[in-house]
Protein backbone atom coordinates (compact mmCIF):
# COMPACT_ATOMS: atom_id res chain seq x y z
CA UNK A 1 0.00 0.00 0.00
CA UNK A 2 2.15 2.99 -1.44
CA UNK A 3 1.01 5.81 -3.54
CA UNK A 4 3.14 8.37 -5.53
CA UNK A 5 3.49 11.66 -3.76
CA UNK A 6 3.38 13.52 -6.80
CA UNK A 7 -0.18 12.90 -7.45
CA UNK A 8 -2.10 14.76 -4.16
CA UNK A 9 -5.19 16.21 -5.57
CA UNK A 10 -6.17 19.42 -4.07
CA UNK A 11 -9.49 19.91 -3.65
CA UNK A 12 -11.39 21.93 -1.74
CA UNK A 13 -14.68 20.47 -0.05
CA UNK A 14 -16.03 16.83 -0.53
CA UNK A 15 -18.89 17.05 -2.76
CA UNK A 16 -21.37 13.62 -4.03
CA UNK A 17 -21.33 11.14 -6.49
CA UNK A 18 -23.78 11.18 -9.27
CA UNK A 19 -24.46 11.73 -12.90
CA UNK A 20 -26.05 14.16 -15.00
CA UNK A 21 -28.93 12.75 -17.41
CA UNK A 22 -27.24 12.19 -20.94
CA UNK A 23 -29.11 10.48 -23.80
CA UNK A 24 -27.14 7.66 -23.57
CA UNK A 25 -29.26 6.66 -20.37
CA UNK A 26 -31.84 5.35 -22.89
CA UNK A 27 -29.69 2.38 -22.67
CA UNK A 28 -32.07 0.61 -20.27
CA UNK A 29 -35.09 0.57 -22.26
CA UNK A 30 -32.31 -1.77 -24.50
CA UNK A 31 -31.62 -3.79 -21.22
CA UNK A 32 -35.02 -4.57 -20.58
CA UNK A 33 -35.89 -5.60 -24.60
CA UNK A 34 -32.85 -8.37 -24.40
CA UNK A 35 -33.57 -9.50 -20.64
CA UNK A 36 -37.78 -9.72 -22.29
CA UNK A 37 -36.65 -11.59 -25.20
CA UNK A 38 -34.79 -14.14 -23.59
CA UNK A 39 -36.89 -14.75 -21.25
CA UNK A 40 -39.50 -15.57 -24.04
CA UNK A 41 -37.56 -17.37 -26.04
CA UNK A 42 -36.78 -19.75 -23.04
CA UNK A 43 -39.95 -20.12 -21.74
CA UNK A 44 -41.38 -21.16 -24.87
CA UNK A 45 -38.70 -23.82 -25.37
CA UNK A 46 -38.83 -24.82 -21.97
CA UNK A 47 -43.01 -25.57 -21.41
CA UNK A 48 -42.83 -27.26 -25.10
CA UNK A 49 -40.48 -29.22 -23.95
CA UNK A 50 -41.30 -30.41 -21.02
CA UNK A 51 -44.91 -30.69 -22.00
CA UNK A 52 -43.58 -32.84 -25.04
CA UNK A 53 -41.37 -34.81 -22.35
CA UNK A 54 -44.12 -35.20 -20.22
CA UNK A 55 -46.98 -36.50 -22.56
CA UNK A 56 -45.50 -36.29 -26.16
CA UNK A 57 -47.25 -34.32 -27.81
CA UNK A 58 -46.73 -30.44 -28.91
CA UNK A 59 -48.24 -27.53 -26.29
CA UNK A 60 -49.51 -24.85 -28.55
CA UNK A 61 -51.55 -22.65 -26.16
CA UNK A 62 -50.93 -20.59 -22.83
CA UNK A 63 -54.41 -21.31 -21.82
CA UNK A 64 -56.01 -23.04 -19.09
CA UNK A 65 -55.80 -26.28 -21.04
CA UNK A 66 -52.27 -27.59 -19.02
CA UNK A 67 -52.12 -30.44 -16.93
CA UNK A 68 -51.78 -30.73 -12.71
CA UNK A 69 -47.90 -31.37 -13.02
CA UNK A 70 -47.74 -27.77 -14.63
CA UNK A 71 -49.49 -25.88 -12.26
CA UNK A 72 -47.74 -27.47 -9.34
CA UNK A 73 -43.77 -26.27 -10.80
CA UNK A 74 -46.05 -22.90 -11.50
CA UNK A 75 -44.24 -21.16 -8.73
CA UNK A 76 -40.37 -22.74 -9.00
CA UNK A 77 -41.23 -21.18 -12.83
CA UNK A 78 -42.06 -17.71 -12.00
CA UNK A 79 -39.12 -17.62 -9.65
CA UNK A 80 -37.05 -19.07 -12.34
CA UNK A 81 -37.89 -16.81 -14.62
CA UNK A 82 -37.16 -13.37 -12.44
CA UNK A 83 -33.48 -15.07 -11.90
CA UNK A 84 -32.79 -15.73 -15.80
CA UNK A 85 -34.52 -11.90 -16.68
CA UNK A 86 -31.87 -10.38 -14.38
CA UNK A 87 -28.74 -12.54 -15.13
CA UNK A 88 -29.46 -12.36 -19.00
CA UNK A 89 -29.36 -8.64 -18.10
CA UNK A 90 -26.48 -8.28 -15.87
CA UNK A 91 -24.63 -10.53 -18.31
CA UNK A 92 -25.62 -7.96 -21.25
CA UNK A 93 -24.71 -5.19 -19.27
CA UNK A 94 -21.56 -6.45 -18.31
CA UNK A 95 -20.34 -7.07 -22.21
CA UNK A 96 -21.61 -3.15 -22.78
CA UNK A 97 -19.27 -2.33 -19.72
CA UNK A 98 -16.12 -3.85 -20.81
CA UNK A 99 -16.76 -2.81 -24.25
CA UNK A 100 -16.63 1.34 -23.00
CA UNK A 101 -13.44 0.39 -20.78
CA UNK A 102 -11.99 -0.64 -23.96
CA UNK A 103 -13.32 2.03 -26.19
CA UNK A 104 -11.92 4.49 -23.55
CA UNK A 105 -9.61 2.93 -20.73
CA UNK A 106 -10.90 3.18 -17.04
CA UNK A 107 -8.70 6.89 -15.49
CA UNK A 108 -7.69 8.23 -12.09
CA UNK A 109 -7.50 12.33 -12.44
CA UNK A 110 -9.45 15.54 -12.35
CA UNK A 111 -11.54 15.62 -15.91
CA UNK A 112 -13.35 18.93 -17.40
CA UNK A 113 -16.53 18.60 -18.12
CA UNK A 114 -17.18 17.53 -21.75
CA UNK A 115 -13.65 15.46 -21.63
CA UNK A 116 -14.05 12.19 -23.14
CA UNK A 117 -13.43 10.52 -19.75
CA UNK A 118 -16.44 12.54 -18.41
CA UNK A 119 -18.38 11.46 -21.27
CA UNK A 120 -17.10 7.85 -20.21
CA UNK A 121 -17.57 7.91 -16.88
CA UNK A 122 -21.57 8.53 -17.55
CA UNK A 123 -21.85 5.77 -19.80
CA UNK A 124 -20.36 3.81 -17.45
CA UNK A 125 -22.77 4.86 -14.86
CA UNK A 126 -25.92 4.80 -16.86
CA UNK A 127 -24.96 1.18 -17.85
CA UNK A 128 -24.34 -0.35 -14.40
CA UNK A 129 -27.64 1.84 -13.00
CA UNK A 130 -30.68 -0.83 -13.84
CA UNK A 131 -28.99 -4.36 -13.31
CA UNK A 132 -28.04 -3.36 -10.14
CA UNK A 133 -31.44 -1.41 -8.97
CA UNK A 134 -32.63 -5.15 -10.23
CA UNK A 135 -29.93 -7.21 -7.96
CA UNK A 136 -31.09 -4.69 -4.82
CA UNK A 137 -34.72 -5.50 -5.54
CA UNK A 138 -34.41 -9.22 -5.48
CA UNK A 139 -34.47 -10.93 -2.17
CA UNK A 140 -31.17 -12.64 -2.29
CA UNK A 141 -29.04 -10.42 -0.32
CA UNK A 142 -25.55 -11.86 -1.97
CA UNK A 143 -26.52 -11.36 -5.60
CA UNK A 144 -25.55 -7.42 -5.92
CA UNK A 145 -22.16 -8.62 -5.17
CA UNK A 146 -22.15 -10.98 -8.13
CA UNK A 147 -22.95 -7.79 -9.74
CA UNK A 148 -20.20 -5.72 -8.69
CA UNK A 149 -17.85 -8.34 -9.51
CA UNK A 150 -19.28 -8.28 -13.08
CA UNK A 151 -18.41 -4.66 -12.88
CA UNK A 152 -14.26 -5.16 -12.45
CA UNK A 153 -15.36 -4.40 -8.58
CA UNK A 154 -12.97 -6.65 -6.74
CA UNK A 155 -15.01 -7.88 -3.57
CA UNK A 156 -12.89 -10.49 -1.81
CA UNK A 157 -15.08 -13.21 -0.24
CA UNK A 158 -18.11 -12.97 2.71
CA UNK A 159 -18.29 -9.22 1.95
CA UNK A 160 -21.32 -7.45 3.63
CA UNK A 161 -22.55 -4.78 1.10
CA UNK A 162 -26.03 -4.53 0.49
CA UNK A 163 -27.00 -1.28 2.47
CA UNK A 164 -25.11 1.10 1.05
CA UNK A 165 -24.55 3.76 -1.94
CA UNK A 166 -21.65 2.05 -3.72
CA UNK A 167 -20.05 3.00 -6.85
CA UNK A 168 -19.16 -0.14 -9.48
CA UNK A 169 -15.75 1.58 -10.89
CA UNK A 170 -11.89 1.94 -8.99
CA UNK A 171 -13.19 -0.39 -5.76
CA UNK A 172 -11.33 -2.79 -3.82
CA UNK A 173 -12.35 -4.88 -0.97
CA UNK A 174 -10.51 -7.34 0.78
CA UNK A 175 -12.05 -10.38 2.59
CA UNK A 176 -14.24 -10.66 5.39
CA UNK A 177 -14.98 -6.86 5.24
CA UNK A 178 -18.39 -5.47 7.11
CA UNK A 179 -19.99 -2.12 5.79
CA UNK A 180 -22.74 -1.13 7.79
CA UNK A 181 -26.11 0.47 7.30
CA UNK A 182 -26.64 3.71 5.02
CA UNK A 183 -22.99 4.17 3.95
CA UNK A 184 -21.47 5.71 1.00
CA UNK A 185 -18.40 4.45 -0.56
CA UNK A 186 -17.89 6.70 -3.51
CA UNK A 187 -14.80 6.34 -5.96
CA UNK A 188 -15.79 9.64 -7.69
CA UNK A 189 -17.05 12.95 -6.55
CA UNK A 190 -19.15 15.05 -8.82
CA UNK A 191 -18.70 18.99 -9.27
CA UNK A 192 -20.41 21.41 -11.63
CA UNK A 193 -17.57 22.16 -13.93
CA UNK A 194 -14.87 18.67 -13.16
CA UNK A 195 -15.11 15.25 -12.32
CA UNK A 196 -12.74 13.38 -9.34
CA UNK A 197 -11.93 10.01 -9.91
CA UNK A 198 -9.80 7.94 -7.50
CA UNK A 199 -9.16 4.60 -6.51
CA UNK A 200 -10.48 3.31 -3.15
CA UNK A 201 -8.50 0.26 -1.37
CA UNK A 202 -10.56 -1.59 1.82
CA UNK A 203 -7.85 -3.77 3.11
CA UNK A 204 -9.37 -7.33 5.08
CA UNK A 205 -11.34 -7.47 8.02
CA UNK A 206 -12.21 -4.04 8.38
CA UNK A 207 -15.48 -2.25 9.75
CA UNK A 208 -17.04 0.71 7.86
CA UNK A 209 -19.03 2.39 10.72
CA UNK A 210 -23.08 2.93 9.97
CA UNK A 211 -23.59 6.35 8.29
CA UNK A 212 -20.19 6.98 6.97
CA UNK A 213 -18.15 8.35 4.14
CA UNK A 214 -15.56 6.61 2.70
CA UNK A 215 -14.19 9.18 -0.16
CA UNK A 216 -12.28 8.66 -3.32
CA UNK A 217 -8.67 8.01 -2.93
CA UNK A 218 -9.06 6.44 0.59
CA UNK A 219 -6.84 3.26 1.49
CA UNK A 220 -8.02 1.50 4.49
CA UNK A 221 -5.44 -0.83 5.84
CA UNK A 222 -6.05 -4.44 7.32
CA UNK A 223 -8.03 -4.42 10.20
CA UNK A 224 -8.95 -0.98 10.47
CA UNK A 225 -12.24 0.53 12.21
CA UNK A 226 -13.76 3.60 10.77
CA UNK A 227 -15.93 4.77 13.60
CA UNK A 228 -19.75 5.80 13.29
CA UNK A 229 -20.93 8.87 11.55
CA UNK A 230 -17.67 9.99 10.49
CA UNK A 231 -15.88 10.37 7.16
CA UNK A 232 -12.60 10.34 5.17
CA UNK A 233 -10.93 13.67 3.73
CA UNK A 234 -9.88 12.75 -0.05
CA UNK A 235 -6.27 10.58 0.20
CA UNK A 236 -6.54 9.33 3.60
CA UNK A 237 -4.56 6.87 5.12
CA UNK A 238 -6.29 5.19 7.89
CA UNK A 239 -3.77 2.80 9.64
CA UNK A 240 -4.26 -0.65 10.59
CA UNK A 241 -5.57 -2.34 13.65
CA UNK A 242 -7.14 1.63 15.10
CA UNK A 243 -10.34 2.57 15.51
CA UNK A 244 -10.72 6.17 13.52
CA UNK A 245 -13.08 8.77 14.17
CA UNK A 246 -13.91 13.01 12.97
CA UNK A 247 -15.01 14.65 10.53
CA UNK A 248 -13.16 14.31 8.57
CA UNK A 249 -11.17 11.55 10.53
CA UNK A 250 -8.37 12.93 13.26
CA UNK A 251 -8.74 10.92 16.66
CA UNK A 252 -7.50 7.10 16.36
CA UNK A 253 -8.36 4.82 19.62
CA UNK A 254 -6.99 1.58 20.02
CA UNK A 255 -9.14 -2.06 19.50
CA UNK A 256 -9.31 -3.19 22.91
CA UNK A 257 -10.94 -6.49 24.16
CA UNK A 258 -13.60 -6.68 27.02
CA UNK A 259 -11.81 -7.27 29.75
CA UNK A 260 -8.55 -4.53 28.81
CA UNK A 261 -11.42 -1.58 28.95
CA UNK A 262 -13.35 -3.07 32.46
CA UNK A 263 -9.37 -2.36 33.79
CA UNK A 264 -8.91 0.54 32.60
CA UNK A 265 -12.71 1.87 34.02
CA UNK A 266 -11.87 0.76 37.52
CA UNK A 267 -8.61 2.39 37.37
CA UNK A 268 -10.20 5.55 36.24
CA UNK A 269 -12.60 5.09 39.35
CA UNK A 270 -9.19 4.87 41.37
CA UNK A 271 -8.25 8.39 40.69
CA UNK A 272 -7.71 10.85 43.92
CA UNK A 273 -11.24 12.09 43.80
CA UNK A 274 -12.99 8.86 44.41
CA UNK A 275 -10.30 7.38 46.53
CA UNK A 276 -11.58 8.02 49.66
CA UNK A 277 -14.87 6.07 48.71
CA UNK A 278 -13.26 3.50 47.15
CA UNK A 279 -10.72 2.83 50.40
CA UNK A 280 -13.52 2.73 51.95
CA UNK A 281 -15.42 -0.04 50.23
CA UNK A 282 -12.18 -1.93 50.08
CA UNK A 283 -12.39 -1.83 53.39
CA UNK A 284 -15.54 -2.91 54.60
CA UNK A 285 -15.07 -5.85 51.77
CA UNK A 286 -11.67 -7.09 54.03
CA UNK A 287 -14.03 -6.98 56.94
CA UNK A 288 -16.50 -9.31 55.34
CA UNK A 289 -14.18 -12.05 54.08
CA UNK B 1 -25.13 6.21 -6.48
CA UNK B 2 -27.15 3.07 -6.27
CA UNK B 3 -29.76 3.37 -3.84
CA UNK B 4 -29.77 0.66 -1.09
CA UNK B 5 -33.10 -1.58 -0.64
CA UNK B 6 -34.17 0.31 3.08
CA UNK B 7 -34.16 3.78 1.40
CA UNK B 8 -36.55 3.25 -1.27
CA UNK B 9 -39.33 4.86 0.70
CA UNK B 10 -40.95 8.05 0.45
CA UNK B 11 -39.96 11.23 1.97
CA UNK B 12 -40.04 11.29 5.62
CA UNK B 13 -42.72 13.07 6.26
CA UNK B 14 -44.13 12.02 9.67
CA UNK B 15 -47.98 11.95 9.71
CA UNK B 16 -49.34 12.11 13.32
CA UNK B 17 -50.31 9.15 14.65
CA UNK B 18 -53.97 10.54 16.37
CA UNK B 19 -55.40 11.61 12.85
CA UNK B 20 -53.39 8.77 10.61
CA UNK B 21 -56.40 6.00 11.06
CA UNK B 22 -58.96 8.85 10.46
CA UNK B 23 -58.06 9.86 6.97
CA UNK B 24 -56.87 5.78 5.98
CA UNK B 25 -59.75 5.74 3.82
CA UNK B 26 -58.80 8.95 1.41
CA UNK B 27 -55.09 7.08 1.20
CA UNK B 28 -56.31 4.16 0.25
CA UNK B 29 -59.30 5.86 -1.90
CA UNK B 30 -56.70 7.30 -3.75
CA UNK B 31 -54.20 4.31 -4.21
CA UNK B 32 -56.96 2.39 -5.61
CA UNK B 33 -58.23 5.48 -8.22
CA UNK B 34 -54.64 5.52 -9.05
CA UNK B 35 -54.97 1.79 -10.23
CA UNK B 36 -57.77 2.59 -12.45
CA UNK B 37 -56.37 3.63 -15.70
CA UNK B 38 -53.89 0.82 -15.23
CA UNK B 39 -56.11 -2.02 -15.12
CA UNK B 40 -57.98 -0.14 -18.44
CA UNK B 41 -54.20 0.07 -20.27
CA UNK B 42 -54.02 -3.76 -19.10
CA UNK B 43 -57.22 -4.48 -20.32
CA UNK B 44 -57.15 -2.78 -23.79
CA UNK B 45 -53.36 -4.39 -24.32
CA UNK B 46 -54.54 -8.11 -23.53
CA UNK B 47 -57.40 -7.77 -26.02
CA UNK B 48 -55.58 -6.21 -28.78
CA UNK B 49 -52.78 -8.43 -28.99
CA UNK B 50 -53.78 -11.92 -27.60
CA UNK B 51 -55.09 -14.15 -30.64
CA UNK B 52 -53.95 -17.61 -30.73
CA UNK B 53 -51.96 -17.63 -33.73
CA UNK B 54 -50.00 -13.81 -33.37
CA UNK B 55 -49.50 -14.98 -29.27
CA UNK B 56 -45.62 -13.83 -29.89
CA UNK B 57 -46.07 -10.07 -30.16
CA UNK B 58 -48.01 -9.87 -26.65
CA UNK B 59 -45.00 -11.90 -25.13
CA UNK B 60 -42.41 -9.32 -27.28
CA UNK B 61 -44.08 -6.33 -26.46
CA UNK B 62 -44.14 -7.03 -22.44
CA UNK B 63 -40.88 -4.77 -21.66
CA UNK B 64 -42.55 -1.88 -23.14
CA UNK B 65 -45.58 -2.82 -21.59
CA UNK B 66 -44.03 -3.12 -17.69
CA UNK B 67 -42.70 0.62 -18.64
CA UNK B 68 -45.64 2.17 -19.43
CA UNK B 69 -47.68 0.17 -16.80
CA UNK B 70 -44.93 1.88 -13.86
CA UNK B 71 -45.50 5.43 -15.60
CA UNK B 72 -49.49 5.23 -16.02
CA UNK B 73 -49.25 4.66 -12.23
CA UNK B 74 -47.09 7.13 -10.98
CA UNK B 75 -48.38 10.03 -13.59
CA UNK B 76 -52.46 8.98 -12.50
CA UNK B 77 -51.51 9.07 -8.77
CA UNK B 78 -49.99 12.29 -8.68
CA UNK B 79 -52.70 13.86 -10.85
CA UNK B 80 -55.32 12.26 -8.63
CA UNK B 81 -53.44 13.85 -5.62
CA UNK B 82 -53.00 16.88 -7.01
CA UNK B 83 -56.72 16.83 -7.53
CA UNK B 84 -57.72 16.77 -4.00
CA UNK B 85 -54.82 18.87 -2.93
CA UNK B 86 -56.51 21.72 -4.72
CA UNK B 87 -59.52 20.80 -2.74
CA UNK B 88 -57.58 20.55 0.59
CA UNK B 89 -56.14 23.61 0.17
CA UNK B 90 -60.00 25.74 -0.79
CA UNK B 91 -60.80 24.99 3.02
CA UNK B 92 -57.54 26.13 3.92
CA UNK B 93 -54.60 28.11 2.43
CA UNK B 94 -51.04 26.82 3.60
CA UNK B 95 -48.77 29.32 4.91
CA UNK B 96 -45.31 29.79 6.58
CA UNK B 97 -44.70 30.36 10.05
CA UNK B 98 -44.15 29.05 13.86
CA UNK B 99 -47.30 26.82 14.49
CA UNK B 100 -48.27 24.22 17.61
CA UNK B 101 -48.01 21.00 17.18
CA UNK B 102 -51.69 20.34 18.63
CA UNK B 103 -54.66 18.98 16.45
CA UNK B 104 -56.27 22.28 17.04
CA UNK B 105 -53.93 24.34 15.39
CA UNK B 106 -55.41 23.86 11.79
CA UNK B 107 -51.99 24.63 10.05
CA UNK B 108 -50.36 21.79 11.79
CA UNK B 109 -54.34 19.42 10.87
CA UNK B 110 -53.98 20.01 7.74
CA UNK B 111 -50.43 20.26 7.31
CA UNK B 112 -50.65 16.45 8.21
CA UNK B 113 -53.27 15.59 5.75
CA UNK B 114 -51.57 17.24 2.92
CA UNK B 115 -48.95 14.93 3.56
CA UNK B 116 -51.52 11.44 3.51
CA UNK B 117 -52.48 13.33 0.25
CA UNK B 118 -49.04 13.20 -1.43
CA UNK B 119 -47.94 10.19 0.38
CA UNK B 120 -48.62 7.51 -2.94
CA UNK B 121 -47.27 9.28 -5.55
CA UNK B 122 -44.06 10.47 -3.60
CA UNK B 123 -43.58 6.56 -2.53
CA UNK B 124 -44.17 5.47 -6.38
CA UNK B 125 -41.87 8.05 -7.81
CA UNK B 126 -39.22 7.17 -5.31
CA UNK B 127 -39.27 3.17 -6.18
CA UNK B 128 -39.38 3.70 -9.72
CA UNK B 129 -36.38 2.17 -11.34
CA UNK B 130 -36.12 3.93 -14.24
CA UNK B 131 -34.03 7.45 -13.95
CA UNK B 132 -36.72 9.70 -16.27
CA UNK B 133 -39.69 11.62 -14.54
CA UNK B 134 -38.29 10.81 -10.65
CA UNK B 135 -38.46 13.93 -8.39
CA UNK B 136 -38.38 16.73 -10.43
CA UNK B 137 -41.47 15.58 -12.54
CA UNK B 138 -43.65 14.91 -9.60
CA UNK B 139 -42.55 17.71 -6.97
CA UNK B 140 -43.26 20.22 -10.11
CA UNK B 141 -47.20 19.14 -9.36
CA UNK B 142 -46.79 19.88 -5.84
CA UNK B 143 -45.51 24.01 -6.25
CA UNK B 144 -41.85 22.96 -6.01
CA UNK B 145 -40.17 24.39 -8.86
CA UNK B 146 -36.55 22.44 -9.34
CA UNK B 147 -34.47 24.30 -11.76
CA UNK B 148 -33.29 22.44 -15.87
CA UNK B 149 -29.61 19.83 -15.08
CA UNK B 150 -30.13 19.19 -11.48
CA UNK B 151 -29.49 16.21 -9.81
CA UNK B 152 -31.80 15.95 -7.19
CA UNK B 153 -33.05 11.76 -7.80
CA UNK B 154 -31.07 9.91 -4.91
CA UNK B 155 -32.33 12.76 -1.53
CA UNK B 156 -35.16 13.29 -0.21
CA UNK B 157 -37.20 16.88 -1.17
CA UNK B 158 -40.02 18.11 1.03
CA UNK B 159 -42.63 18.50 -1.23
CA UNK B 160 -43.60 21.90 -0.02
CA UNK B 161 -42.32 25.45 0.19
CA UNK B 162 -39.26 24.57 -1.44
CA UNK B 163 -37.59 26.49 -4.77
CA UNK B 164 -34.38 24.98 -6.25
CA UNK B 165 -32.97 26.76 -8.93
CA UNK B 166 -31.02 25.40 -12.56
CA UNK B 167 -27.66 23.17 -12.48
CA UNK B 168 -27.74 22.64 -9.02
CA UNK B 169 -26.15 19.19 -7.78
CA UNK B 170 -28.25 17.41 -4.39
CA UNK B 171 -26.16 14.69 -3.10
CA UNK B 172 -26.97 11.35 -2.09
CA UNK B 173 -28.81 10.67 1.16
CA UNK B 174 -29.08 14.12 1.87
CA UNK B 175 -32.68 15.71 3.09
CA UNK B 176 -34.23 18.99 2.69
CA UNK B 177 -36.68 19.76 5.16
CA UNK B 178 -38.89 22.31 4.76
CA UNK B 179 -40.75 21.17 8.61
CA UNK B 180 -39.63 21.36 11.70
CA UNK B 181 -40.96 19.77 14.85
CA UNK B 182 -38.90 20.89 18.31
CA UNK B 183 -41.29 19.43 21.10
CA UNK B 184 -44.51 21.25 21.29
CA UNK B 185 -43.81 23.87 18.27
CA UNK B 186 -44.12 22.94 14.86
CA UNK B 187 -42.05 25.33 12.41
CA UNK B 188 -42.49 25.87 8.41
CA UNK B 189 -40.51 27.64 6.72
CA UNK B 190 -39.36 28.27 3.13
CA UNK B 191 -36.12 27.24 1.65
CA UNK B 192 -34.39 28.58 -1.32
CA UNK B 193 -31.40 27.29 -3.31
CA UNK B 194 -30.30 29.37 -5.54
CA UNK B 195 -28.68 28.75 -9.57
CA UNK B 196 -25.23 26.72 -9.77
CA UNK B 197 -25.53 25.73 -5.35
CA UNK B 198 -23.77 22.32 -4.76
CA UNK B 199 -24.99 20.05 -1.50
CA UNK B 200 -23.19 17.30 -0.75
CA UNK B 201 -24.18 13.71 0.05
CA UNK B 202 -25.53 13.12 3.88
CA UNK B 203 -26.22 17.08 4.22
CA UNK B 204 -29.30 18.66 6.01
CA UNK B 205 -31.13 21.79 5.09
CA UNK B 206 -33.16 23.13 8.16
CA UNK B 207 -36.46 25.24 7.41
CA UNK B 208 -35.59 28.75 6.63
CA UNK B 209 -32.12 28.20 4.75
CA UNK B 210 -31.25 30.34 2.04
CA UNK B 211 -28.22 29.15 -0.38
CA UNK B 212 -27.35 31.86 -2.48
CA UNK B 213 -25.98 31.54 -6.06
CA UNK B 214 -23.18 29.08 -6.38
CA UNK B 215 -22.41 28.71 -2.74
CA UNK B 216 -21.19 25.08 -1.80
CA UNK B 217 -22.16 23.36 1.38
CA UNK B 218 -19.71 19.86 2.05
CA UNK B 219 -20.82 16.59 2.51
CA UNK B 220 -21.97 15.35 5.99
CA UNK B 221 -22.90 18.81 7.39
CA UNK B 222 -26.22 20.73 8.31
CA UNK B 223 -27.65 23.98 8.54
CA UNK B 224 -28.75 25.36 11.34
CA UNK B 225 -32.26 27.42 11.25
CA UNK B 226 -32.84 30.43 8.58
CA UNK B 227 -29.34 30.21 8.02
CA UNK B 228 -27.61 32.30 4.64
CA UNK B 229 -25.11 30.90 2.72
CA UNK B 230 -23.01 33.05 1.03
CA UNK B 231 -22.76 33.66 -2.69
CA UNK B 232 -19.40 31.82 -4.12
CA UNK B 233 -18.14 30.37 -0.28
CA UNK B 234 -17.83 27.48 1.32
CA UNK B 235 -19.46 25.86 4.39
CA UNK B 236 -19.10 23.04 6.49
CA UNK B 237 -19.95 21.30 9.68
CA UNK B 238 -22.65 20.78 12.51
CA UNK B 239 -23.78 23.38 12.23
CA UNK B 240 -22.53 24.91 8.90
CA UNK B 241 -19.69 27.47 9.29
CA UNK B 242 -17.48 29.67 6.60
CA UNK B 243 -14.27 27.66 5.66
CA UNK B 244 -11.06 29.16 6.31
CA UNK B 245 -9.71 29.63 3.22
Amino acid sequence: MERDNYSKFEMDFISTSGVYKTPFSLIIIVQLFVGGIVLFLVNLWFINGLYYLLTGSDFYSFGLKAEWYYWLLLPLNIYGNILLFTFTIILFSAGIFKLLNKLSPPREGIFERGSKDWKYMHRRFWVAYFPIWLARALPLPWIDIVVYRFFGTRVGKSVVLYEGYVDPLFIEIGDFTMTSLNICIFSHLIYQDKILIKKVKIGKACVVGPHTIVSPGTIMQDFAVLGVNSYTSIEQELEGNLIHIGTPVSLTLPIQSVEESKNKAEKVKLEPSNAEANQNEIDLNLKEE
Amino acid sequence: MFQPVSLKGDSPSPIDERIRGKYLILYIGIIILSLVPLSIFEYSYVIYFWSKTDYWLFFILLPLNVLAAIYIVQFSATLISVLILKIVNLLHVPKEGNFKRSLEDRDYLFWNIRNIVKKCPLYVTASNPFPWFKNRFTLWFFGVKIGKKTICDNSWISSEFVSIGANVIIGMNSTILSFGIEQDNFILRKIRVGNGALIGAKCFLLPGTVMEQNSKLSAHSYTSYDQVLRENSIYLGHPAKLKNT
